[in-house]
Parts: C-alpha cells; structure tokens; sequence
C-alpha cells in the first residue's frame, strides 16, 4: 500500500512537469538559501543547510512522487536540516518554552492589540513599510517560529497547507503564528520608530 | 454594521486563503467600514513589504555551481566515488582548501612532492611510498571534495555494520576517544585495487583519514610515521589488518588516536584522556 503524503498533492504551477532532480531543485537554491540564512544568521551555516538538504533530496528523491509538490518536500527537508543543526538546536532551546506557552488560543482577539495599528497615522505606517532596512531588522527579531512562517507565507508565497505540510504543524497553528509574526513586526517597527517620534515632537 | 472582521479573517484575506464565501461576506464588511478597511490594508503592505524584505540573501556562486555539478552527475547517473562535499565549514577549517581550483592545484602540487619525495627517499621501499602516497592523496581529495561521507555518522554501531558485505574483513571501532575527537562517518574506498575502509574522524576541526585493509604483504612498517608538508601519516599492524592514519593535526593527538584504533583490534579498550 503506498502512503499518499500531504506535501504530494498536485502543485499549483503551470507547465509541463519535469522529472529530473536537476531542473525541480536547482531554480530552488536562491529561496533554500535566503530561508537558510535567515534562520541561521549565519553565511557559513547557510551554505551547510542547503548543502546538506540539497544531498539528502538527491538521494531520497526516488521516494519523492513526480508532479507532486516538491518546493514543499525539499523545505522541509530544510527545515528538519535545521531543527537538527547547531544553530537550529540553540533556537529551539530558547524558544520552546515560550512558544508552547503562547500557541494554545493564539487566533484569538486578544491575540492582535489593535494599538499596534491604530497608534499611528496612516503616513507614518507608510513610511515604516517602504523602510526596507527597517523591517529586516523587524524580521530579525522574530523568534524562529515565527520568522519561518512568516518567510514561507509572505517571501515563498506558500498557502497555508503548504506551510502546515512544511513544518508539520496543523493550519491553525500555521494562522496563529501569522498573526503573532505581523503583530511582532509591527511592534519592532514601532519600537525602532518611537525614539524619532519623541525626538522630533 | 456587523461585528469587526476578525484578525484570523484579515491575515486570511490579505494572503489569498479565504473561500468564496468567506471573501463574500468580508467584503460586504469592508464595503462599510473604514476601520476594517484600514487594519486589512495595513495588514496587505505589512505582507508585501515583508516579500520584498525577506528577499535578503542571494546564493554564493560557487555554492550554485557545485549543486549543479551534483545535480547533473546525479541525473546522468555517474558518481565519482571519491568525490565527496564536505560541509563548508569542515573545508574552510582547513583554509588553504578554500576554493576548489586552489585544492586542485594542492592536489597537483603536493602530488609532485610527492613523487620527488619517492625518488630521493632511497631506503624506503617503493612499494611502501607508494601506499604512502597514494593514502596522502586520497585524504587529500577528501578534504578537498564536497560530498558527504557515504555513511555519516558519530555511532561505531552504524559505521561498522555499514561495511558488512563491501569488504573482504572486519574491524573494531573504538569505543573511548581522546580528548575533542569524534567519529565523522566513512567511505569504502580503494587502495592498490584493493578495497578499504576509511575512517574519518575530526580531533578538533582537524580532520583525520584512518585507512584500514586487510593485510596483504609487508607494505605497511610498523609503527609507521611519515610527515609529508605538514601532513602526518603513521600506521600499524595487526595479525590480519593494515592500518593507515593520516593528518595535518599534531602528531601526539593523531598517535592518541591511533592507538585507540589499535587497542580497539585487540580488544583493549583505552579511556579517555
């Protein structure tokens, strides 16, 4: 009996499907890569991630079913590269625990302080989002659990099931953590700003 | 008006996930209220600014060249056994194996070294240097490649029984290593058309090759210890197996190392210092 797995459903791209490894993975290694460096903060340990996970998709792509979804398998292959990795073991240490304690309930209201959106003008929230220095050192405060997500959503475009398959977590985890990861954005983009906002009034 | 739309139902909205009839009633909501309207289209430039944010880091070209290089020989179903990558910051520990042209050109060099080594080294037998030099490159070329071991693993209980049934012998691992050394995995490889296991340990980020094959004449002098521009080779032998080491690390530790190797043969298992 063959298992049909949740990352093997059709994918959504147009065109002839292709079979051979080389051309699935390869226009695949610039988004690997900036997801790897990203979660690893680190030039060294990113080329390691995707070097390790380029290998280990190379050799378990005999498992993997042609025409089924293979951005997804191989990012998740990345992502239990990372989870198993030097930096990825540190990160789970110091998030786990908060973490956990935040996911239960997190689509909740309560979960989105709607302070974080109406403090503001419109104008200033403008120029906030078209800093683009600014919000990746927004990005950069995420913890990983958040940042993940928010990468795969938002940079890879992923739909919710692809990123639920990828992480192997349940959608409404995948919805909560969106939510949280925007608010927490927000937060250190208004963090950064209050010091110009104080001075300048 | 009805209630605000909900944040799940905004984050929805603005990333595609809603259905049709979830989209229906959402936009009726916002047809009539600003509030809404706003928090959804803040939420929309938080989204596509967050896009073009995380698009942050581009590849290295060299990292793209060697995926495409295994890529292709992965689909053209040829594999150089000897061609393995190891993790880049296995290789830039080694630092003068930085590039892949400067390890060619190592390779090629310490090659031509090694050859004028074998002529004027005239007590030494020929067929021992060669052994010797043909162990120096192929420790060498694995530095210098970028695969993984064919078995990668830190437990003796996977590394061992990997063997069974690709080589003519059998081995111990030893259980006790010194002070900052760890099992990296091995490969099978081949010396003097014979196959043999190699052993890759790391003392420190210094990589070492253990050769290990069965015994086939007196190639392998023992207690055997060569240096050779900064690399150590040193080896033994037992009642069946040929063992060959070599290192750039310090030949005390490369020696602490071999002699757990060697105790590991005869069941004399050391502790750790």
């Amino acid at each position: 009996m063959t298992m049909r797995l949740p990352w093997k459903r059709k994918a959504r791209e147009a065109g002839p499907q292709t079979s051979r490894f080389e051309d699935l993975a390869l226009p695949l290694v610039p988004s690997l890569y900036n997801v790897a460096f990203w979660l690893s903060r680190n030039a060294t340990d990113a080329e390691d991630l995707v070097q390790e996970t380029f290998l280990k998709a190379l050799r378990g792509f005999d498992s993997f079913e042609p025409g089924s979804n293979f951005k997804a398998w191989i990012f998740r292959i990345l992502r239990n590269t990372y989870l198993t990795s030097r930096t990825g073991l540190a990160a789970r240490r110091t998030v786990a625990l908060e973490d956990e304690l935040n996911e239960s309930g997190a689509s909740g209201p309560a979960q989105y302080p709607e302070a974080a959106i109406d403090r503001q003008t419109p104008e200033t929230n403008l120029f906030q989002l078209a800093d683009r220095a600014a919000l990746q050192v927004a990005m950069e405060t995420l913890p990983p659990p958040l940042l993940e997500v928010i990468l795969l959503c938002d940079v890879e475009e992923m739909k919710y099931r692809e990123i639920a398959t990828t992480l192997e977590i349940p959608i409404g985890t995948v919805m909560s953590r969106i939510a949280r990861a925007r608010v927490a954005l927000r937060a250190a983009l208004e963090t950064q700003y209050k010091p110009q906002r104080e001075f300048s009034a | 008006m009805t209630d605000h739309l909900s944040p799940a139902i905004v984050n929805a909205l603005v990333d595609g996930e809603l259905t049709a009839d979830q989209l229906a009633g959402a936009n009726l909501h916002l047809a009539e209220c600003p509030r809404c309207t706003s928090v959804a289209l803040h939420q929309s430039l938080l989204k596509s600014a967050t896009a073009k944010a995380g698009q942050r880091y581009a590849p290295p070209p060299q990292l793209q060249e060697r995926l495409a290089r295994l890529a292709s020989q992965e689909d053209s179903g040829f594999q150089t056994p000897w061609f393995r990558p190891v993790p880049v910051t296995a290789v830039r520990s080694v630092g003068r194996f930085g590039l892949m042209g400067w390890a060619a050109a190592v390779v090629l060099l310490l090659a031509s070294v090694s050859m004028m080594f074998v002529q004027r080294a005239e007590t030494a037998s020929a067929e021992h240097a060669a052994l010797v030099t043909e162990v120096f490159d192929q420790h060498v070329a694995t530095l210098a490649a970028n695969i993984a071991p064919q078995v990668v693993s830190t437990d003796r209980h996977t590394v061992k029984p990997w063997f069974q049934g690709k080589i003519p012998f059998s081995f111990n691992l030893p259980q006790n290593l010194p002070n900052d050394t760890t099992l990296d995995g091995a490969d099978l490889t081949y010396l003097r058309d014979q196959p043999v296991a190699q052993l890759l340990y790391s003392i420190g980020k210094h990589r070492v090759s253990i050769f290990l094959r069965q015994k086939s004449g007196a190639e392998v002098a023992n207690e055997l210890v060569t240096e050779r521009s900064g690399f150590h080779v040193m080896g033994f032998r037992t009642n069946d197996l040929e063992v060959v080491a070599v290192s750039d690390v310090d030949p005390a530790r490369l020696a602490e190392l071999v002699s757990a190797i060697k105790h590991a043969q005869t069941g004399d298992q050391q502790q750790p210092k």
